[in-house]
């Protein structure tokens, strides 16, 4: 299948960026979920060595100033099963346990589906929502970068050789939230599309955050839904979902691929958002 | 070009610790059958979709299938179904399959005990739509899910506390 590659198990988050940094065509390995089904895709033959990330220090959700940081080693279901998480971002605890069934959620984590970057991961919209910022490792330090600014395309990020996400940074409020998606079937089907919703207060006033996935090329947010949202009084009027629902539609630029067409997830967008106003 | 590179791992294997000497990109489910000769976890995707390769580690159900044995520690432990034959639960609910015909092939079964042994673990008394949602990672191409899901109902219902 793949000819000579090496495996390392790093001592430290530090070690293996190092590794990553030196050897070429080296590949991290959290759950390999992702990875492995590529890999027996023949997806990455040039691979020369895979680099452990699953028995480090990755896996924690702990509060800092104003902030709760969520490890990105942790499965989606220790994701889903900590009440820090589910006490303050409940759209991200949703999201997490949509993702494939049990045996899944098991190995997955939530650094790799990030970094994996597919447009219809689905904890990502959660993120965009939940307005988190990415913690990036190397050997020569951290750097941040907001979950907005870390996709640049289908399976595309900002990450550099040698660098890895460490954590997920989310600022500590109390939210709530809803997460959907369609897919090809009930169970455990990648998203066609999906969105997400959180709102919280913030000096009084309601604050909202739309994020779609699979309707353009990276995740997106959907600014004038959350405007509307925000400059309208609750509960919501039939009026202000419907309108909602067509913002929604016109936010969506997606493409059209082997899972939908363009025209379905357009349409969508608006059912979606229509289905989470109605659930919220 | 040379032999491919081999790592030595170290775990817990059906409770008793284990070493082997596996390649890069053996998976857990590879190892298990080929080199300790367990054959109960089954391939039928190979990619996370059928759950015919799970296993508990750390008393957690997982897709054998997409787990490098490499990146096993000594602090790990795989229980299969051959871990647990003199197991009282998993006895009982291998009774509960027979009793109500729930095996037609067999394929998926030793996936489907694991599930259901590892939901009756962790919960007492579970509805209908818990046991649907446990076994929902495990496709059964022969049985149509119903004597299955009245299996693990019967299995929870009858069994001694
Ligand atoms: C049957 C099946 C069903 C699935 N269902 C869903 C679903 O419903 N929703 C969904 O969103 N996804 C789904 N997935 C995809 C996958 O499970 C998720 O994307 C998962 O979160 C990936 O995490 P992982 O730890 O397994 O990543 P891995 O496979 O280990 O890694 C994925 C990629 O990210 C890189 N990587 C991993 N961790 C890091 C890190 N910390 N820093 C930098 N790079 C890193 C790897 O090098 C690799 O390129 C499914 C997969 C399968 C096989
Ligand atoms: S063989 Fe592992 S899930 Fe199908
Ligand atoms: S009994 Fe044949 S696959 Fe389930």
């Amino acid at each position: 299948m793949i000819n000579q590659i090496s495996f390392f198990k790093p001592d430290s988050v530090i070690q293996a960026c190092e590794i990553l940094a030196r050897e070429n065509n080296s590949l991290p390995v959290a759950g390999g979920t992702d990875l492995i089904v590529k890999i027996r895709n023949g997806m990455f033959p040039q691979t020369t060595a895979f680099v452990d990330l699953s028995s480090l220090p990755l896996r924690f959700i702990r509060e800092t100033d104003g902030q709760i940081e969520i490890g990105s080693g942790c499965t989606m279901t220790e994701v889903i099963e900590n009440p820090l998480v589910c006490k303050h971002f409940p759209t991200l605890t949703k999201a997490a346990s949509t993702v494939g069934a049990l045996q899944i959620r098991n190995l997955a984590t939530i650094g790799g589906n990030s970094a994996n970057s597919s447009p219809a991961g689905d904890t990502i919209p959660a993120m965009f929502a939940l307005e988190a910022s990415i913690k990036i490792r190397s050997k020569s330090g951290l750097r941040t970068v907001k979950i907005d600014q870390f996709f640049t395309g289908p399976g595309k990020n900002v990450l550099q050789r040698g660098e890895i996400i460490e954590s997920f940074l989310l600022p500590k409020r109390e939210t709530r939230g809803v997460f959907l998606k369609l897919g090809e079937r009930k169970a455990h089907a990648i998203s066609k599309i999906n969105l997400a919703l959180a709102t919280w207060t913030e000096s009084g006033k309601a604050k909202f955050r739309v994020a779609m996935g699979s309707v353009a090329p990276t995740v997106i947010r959907a600014p004038e839904v959350e405007k509307l949202l925000e400059s309208s009084s609750q509960p919501f009027s039939d009026e202000v979902i419907a309108e909602a629902a067509s913002l929604a539609t016109k936010a969506a630029r997606p493409i059209s691929d082997v899972r939908s067409s363009q025209a379905y997830r357009k349409q969508m967008a608006g059912v979606l958002m229509k289905r989470a106003m109605n659930a919220f | 070009m040379n032999k491919p590179e081999l790592i030595r791992i170290s775990f817990k294997l059906n409770e008793k610790t284990v070493e082997a000497q596996v390649s890069p990109e053996m998976t857990v489910l590879e190892m298990l059958r080929r080199i300790f000769r367990l054959n109960a976890a089954k391939e039928g995707c190979g990619k996370g979709e059928c759950g015919a390769c799970t296993v508990l580690l750390n008393n957690q159900p997982i897709n054998s299938c997409l787990k490098l044995a490499a990146s096993l520690t000594c602090s790990d432990a795989i229980l299969t179904v051959e871990g647990l034959e003199n197991n009282a639960l998993m006895k009982h609910v291998q009774q509960a399959f027979v009793d109500e015909g729930a095996v037609q092939c067999g394929f998926c079964i030793p996936g489907m005990a694991l599930s259901s042994y590892h939901l009756l673990k962790t919960c007492q008394k579970p509805d209908a739509h818990q046991i649907k949602q446990a076994l929902s990672g495990n496709i059964c191409r022969c049985t149509g899910y119903m004597k299955i899901e009245a299996a693990v109902k019967k299995a929870a219902d009858t069994r001694s506390k």
